[in-house]
């Protein structure tokens, strides 16, 4: 509703003509009194009124009205359009010159005065606008405000479509399913340019799809409409429908970082309270577990020396107390790995070590079982996290001294492409037929063996380990009869050592 | 009755793992009892302990930095109790001056043979000149290396990394200790040269290698040399 293109009606023309008149009237009676060039003078000044007051039009009227007038009324011969004196036509030459070009002036003036009160308006309503979305703390409100405002400025309703977690666009107020804008809508939103929608091609009022462009990318899209398509075609109204959508896109940007603010708050204090409750259960669980383990322990070697009975209780008190600790140990690793920001401690090294320190571990769970190793000579070294992979080898072991309790078990590794396999293998009775992939789910068990324990954590262990390391975990049947619990790691490439000197 | 077993101080919060302790090194020593870090150096004003055992989780002091304390006046043997997968605490505690841990929960025998293994060092010393272990003997006058009569050929750096670990034969030595003692101080930050150059000493020193007797690896922690043959 800009002001400037209202063309002035026939009665701004009829009050110029008016001013003139009554201008004429109120000055005859100062003829004789005044000289005809200071008559002159009030004709223009009534001019320039009529410019300020009523428009470039009207003041163009008003400029020859008033030369008519002054010829008639005021040069001798008067009341005759007549000149005796030619000096005269010089005056009125001037003098409407002057009046024209004054009542240009005025009058654009006035027009850019309005220009101007227009455009304040505008601004204000534009910042009442962003006000209102700084404080909105959902996406609804934004779409109310957007709503709201362009209702009342532009007389168009709108639409805001915003991006799911899945990058699909929500609209929002909800649309009807069948919304035959919305692949216009997305081409929008993919390319980041706005594009004028006619009613044929979706079905539905003309509109205008403007992209929400935030610095760093496309926050959205910002659909105005309309059956009165000029209501937003109009290029005038283009700059404050442009200044509208960026606004919307800040405040879409802010909802936005906040709501990843409230995510990550939320996230570090879930985890602040997971690792304490950890650190709690492990600790309050860990002193009694030690204090059975070792009271037990010291009766089985007290002096004098207990009943052989006695003696055995207490030593099986002690050997249950420890397999207790080693399962609370696991369901603490799997709870910690299961967080899945575990931080691996990796170092270069060879896997020979940590081979050898599993069986130490494990020396007296394998006491008496012949393990063969079949270590490749050209192992290279590889990075990995120590204390984890031990983790993975001992549970391994364990499960192949657990399920096979006869034979050997065999630890082999060798190249394979880019990756080395690491296998342990027994002679047990395996796996059931369709449990490659189930045994390393939490909570499963290979096979129910009589009197065997576990809560088959210890395969959903690796796996989480294996898999953190980049590598892959999984079990074959041996041809021979057991099982076969292969894991790969990645080679990567070695760091190259200083050669010593005199080496 | 003068007793003169040596004194064992245990510093250790929970009352009912202190009585374990207690009956457990009753061969080893008169255990004192200290309830926390300020009764620990309470201890201190009678007669000096041979050894103590300190918990990390005291309620009054940080267990660690107990450690570095009486380790800046006394260079009596210090055994640590910590958890099991707590290796960046025992690295700590390690690092600060203790000689060695035990991860909980421990067996009676476990603890005595540390006990006893501390408390022997503290008497003989590292000051011979020919070590034997398994079928090695190190001549450290002359450093020559034999297996079985056999010269053993180790460069500079692996003799001086042998040397490092046997001086402290028992005893758990970080990853950071060994790389400063062998490499320097200024590189403690290139483990897997330590670790590529153990498993050297080991191709040459073990029978087996990938099952050491002698050469221990304590995950996450660092090395422990152990001069005794391993159980058969």
């Amino acid at each position: 509703m800009t002001p400037s293109t209202q063309a002035p009606g026939v009665g701004a023309y009829l009050q110029a003509a008016l001013a003139c008149v009554a201008t004429t009237l109120l000055t005859l009676p100062l003829l004789g009194m005044v000289d005809a060039a200071n008559i002159v003078m009030l004709f223009l000044l009534v001019v320039a009124l009529v410019a300020v007051w009523l428009g470039s039009g009207p003041a163009i009227l008003a400029a020859f009205g008033c030369v008519a007038l002054f010829d008639y009324f005021f040069v001798p011969p008067r009341f005759s359009m007549a000149v005796a004196d030619m000096q005269y036509l010089i005056t009125f030459a001037v003098m409407l010159v002057v009046a024209l070009v004054i009542g240009q002036l005025a009058a654009r003036l006035r027009d850019k005065a309005r220009l101007a009160t227009a455009r304040e308006h505008e601004m204000r309503s534009l910042y009442g606008m962003a006000k209102d979305l700084s404080g909105a703390i959902a996406a609804d409100q934004v779409a109310d405000i957007l709503q709201r405002f362009l209702k009342q400025r532009l007389e168009v309703e709108a639409v805001l479509y915003l991006p799911d977690a899945h990058d699909e666009l929500r609209a929002i107020p909800v649309r009807a399913p069948g919304d035959g804008r919305q692949p216009h809508v997305r081409a929008v939103y993919e390319q980041g340019q706005p594009m004028h929608l006619a009613a044929e091609e979706s079905r539905c009022a003309p509109a205008l799809a403007l992209p929400l462009v935030s610095p760093l990318r496309t926050r959205g899209v910002l659909l105005v409409y309309s059956d009165h398509a000029e209501r937003f075609c109009d290029p005038e109204r283009r700059p404050l429908l442009d200044a509208v959508a960026s606004l919307t896109a800040i405040a879409v940007e802010r909802l936005h970082y906040g709501e990843v603010l409230q995510q990550v708050t939320l996230d570090m204090e879930s985890e602040r309270l997971r690792s304490a409750l950890l650190s709690a259960v492990s600790h309050d669980l860990r002193t009694p577990l030690t204090v059975l383990v070792g009271l037990a322990d010291a009766l089985t070697v007290s002096r004098p020396e207990l009943p052989p009975s006695v003696v055995e209780s207490a030593a099986a008190i002690r050997d249950q107390a420890l397999r207790l600790s080693g399962m609370v140990h696991k369901l603490l690793d799997m709870a910690r790995l299961q967080t899945g920001k575990v931080v691996l401690n990796r170092e270069w090294q060879p896997l020979e070590e940590v081979v050898g320190s599993s069986l130490q571990v494990l020396a007296q769970l394998l006491a008496g079982r012949e393990i063969r190793l079949e270590l490749a000579s050209d192992l290279p070294v590889l990075e990995f996290d120590a204390v984890l992979l031990e983790r993975v080898l001992c549970n391994l072991l364990e499960n192949a001294a657990k399920y096979a309790p006869q034979g050997d078990i065999v630890i082999a590794a060798a190249t394979a492409g880019d990756l080395v396999e690491v296998s342990v293998a027994d002679s047990g009775p395996g796996f059931p037929p369709d449990g490659e992939t189930r045994i390393f789910e939490l909570f499963e068990r290979g096979r129910q063996v009589g009197g065997t324990t576990g809560v088959g954590l210890g395969l959903a262990i690796c796996r989480a380990i294996v898999e953190a390391h980049g590598g892959r975990i999984w079990a074959e049947q041996r041809a021979a009869g057991g099982t076969r619990m292969v894991f790969s790691l990645p080679r990567g490439t070695p760091p190259v050592l200083e050669e010593e000197a005199g080496a | 009755m003068h007793d003169d077993r040596p004194l064992i101080l245990l510093v250790e919060d929970e009352p009912q793992i202190r009585r374990f302790v207690c009956a457990a090194l009753e061969d080893e020593g008169r255990v004192i009892e200290a309830a926390s870090a300020a009764a620990a150096l309470e201890a201190f004003s009678g007669p000096g302990p041979a050894l103590a055992i300190i918990d990390l989780g005291l309620p009054d002091r940080d267990g660690v930095d107990l450690i570095r304390e009486l380790r800046s006046w006394t260079q009596l043997p210090l055994l640590v109790l910590s958890a099991r997968a707590a290796e960046a605490e025992k690295v700590a505690a390690l690092d600060a001056g203790a000689d060695d841990y035990l991860t909980k929960p421990f067996g009676v025998q476990e603890l005595r043979a540390r006990v006893r293994a501390l408390l022997r060092r503290q008497k003989v010393g590292a000051g011979e000149t020919v070590i034997e272990f398994g079928r090695i003997r190190v001549d450290r006058v002359h450093r020559v290396v034999t297996r079985d009569g056999a010269a053993i050929h180790l460069t500079p750096i692996e003799y001086r990394l042998l040397g490092v670990l046997l001086a402290n034969a028992g005893r758990v030595l970080t990853h950071r200790q060994l790389l400063q003692d062998v490499w320097g101080p200024g590189h403690v930050e290139r483990g897997h040269y330590l670790r590529i150059y153990i498993g050297h000493l080991r191709q040459k020193l073990e029978v087996e290698p990938a099952r050491p007797c002698h050469l221990l690896t304590e995950t996450g922690v660092g090395y422990r040399f152990q001069l005794q043959d391993c159980a058969p």
